[in-house]
């Protein structure tokens, strides 16, 4: 079971993810286009256990793309600050993680793997920088997400 | 007899799933008396888990400064820890259910397969089985998971034979002896 398709398939589910563009480690920079980046996952946190299970960790990241206004946050009524309002579409992405999560609902990685646990490794987005090169300019804003599992498939028994 | 060499190419080191411990017992089915076999290998997110022999052994040394050793006894058993409260383990379940019922006699009611995966062929692995052995639980909690550390002691009531695959529903074969 190919893990990467699982959690492709798993974000298409999220509504935010839904609504845009998604890619998979290479995208262009625009507004609200957002990628899942992979990560090389290091064996040395591997756990073997005695039955040849192994405890095993799968990280990526989200990365969004998000227009920036340069307007300062004022106190009216009704006003809205593109920025902040941005920042709440990110968070609702981890929000959403965070509820599967809970729930134990999780990517399907196939029978031979247990998924234990998924969680975001931040509370709020991470904001990796802005780029001013472009029009509009845009913010990065970026989630990890880790998925740990147990890998049966060279278990003897 | 001659001893059974392992079934490994020069060198290679044996992976330690090839070590195995099955617990067996009787469970009722029904409200008769009849019982069905059930068995569970041991061993699910345990990390570190070996055979304690604990020998006893007495050693003296003559005038000339010879030592002799004796081994008199050996006691061997096995922690498994974490054991932790997983579902689906059937063995949890019999044990959590003599602890909530503090029936600790029915403790002793198990008997025990070891079976070296790296002795023998496909079909035809090496096991022991001991009969009667004990299996107590040492403590119940943990962090995150609950934790029911067990510590098997091993009857030492040993019939040797072989198994015949490494799952749970194997065919146990006595050893002939002529």
């Amino acid at each position: 079971m190919d893990k990467n398709k699982a959690v492709i398939d798993f974000l298409n589910e999220c509504p935010e993810i839904q609504s845009h563009p998604l890619y998979f480690n290479f995208s262009q920079a625009k507004d609200n286009n957002k990628q899942i980046v992979t990560t090389g996952n290091d064996k040395a946190i591997n756990k073997p256990y005695i039955d040849g299970s192994v405890l095993k960790q799968f990280t990526f990241t989200i990365i969004d793309y998000k227009s920036i206004a340069y307007r300062a946050v004022v106190k009216q009524p009704g006003y809205t600050d593109e920025n902040v309002e941005d920042m709440a579409e990110v968070q609702n992405i981890i929000d959403w993680v965070e509820e599967k999560a809970y729930n134990r609902v999780y990517p399907n990685f196939g029978s031979d793997c247990f998924i234990e646990n998924m969680e975001v490794l931040t509370d709020n987005p991470n904001l990796n920088g802005t780029d001013t090169t472009v029009t509009p300019a845009l913010a990065k804003y970026s989630l990890s997400i880790q998925i740990t599992y147990v890998d049966y498939s060279k278990a003897l028994y | 007899m001659a001893v059974n060499q392992f079934n490994l190419p020069e060198h290679r080191r044996a992976e330690r799933k090839l070590l195995i411990t099955v617990a067996e017992w009787k469970e009722p089915t029904g409200t008769g008396t009849a019982t069905t076999t059930v068995r569970e290998i041991l061993g699910r997110r345990t990390e570190d888990s070996s055979i304690e022999y604990n020998p006893d052994v007495a050693t003296s040394t003559d005038i000339l400064g010879i030592n002799y050793t004796d081994v008199n006894k050996t006691q061997p058993s096995q922690t498994f820890d974490p054991y932790l409260i997983l579902g689906g383990s059937k063995l949890g379940a019999k044990l959590n259910d003599i602890r909530r019922r503090n029936a600790i006699a029915e403790l002793d009611q198990f008997d025990m397969y070891i079976i070296t995966a790296y002795v023998g062929s496909t079909g035809l692995y090496e096991a022991e089985k001991h009969t009667g052995c004990t299996i107590q639980y040492t403590s119940l909690g943990g962090d995150s998971n609950v934790n029911m550390p067990i510590t098997v002691n091993f009857s030492n009531k040993i019939t040797n034979g072989t198994v015949d695959k490494l799952t749970d529903d194997f065919v146990f074969t006595p050893d002939v002896t002529v």
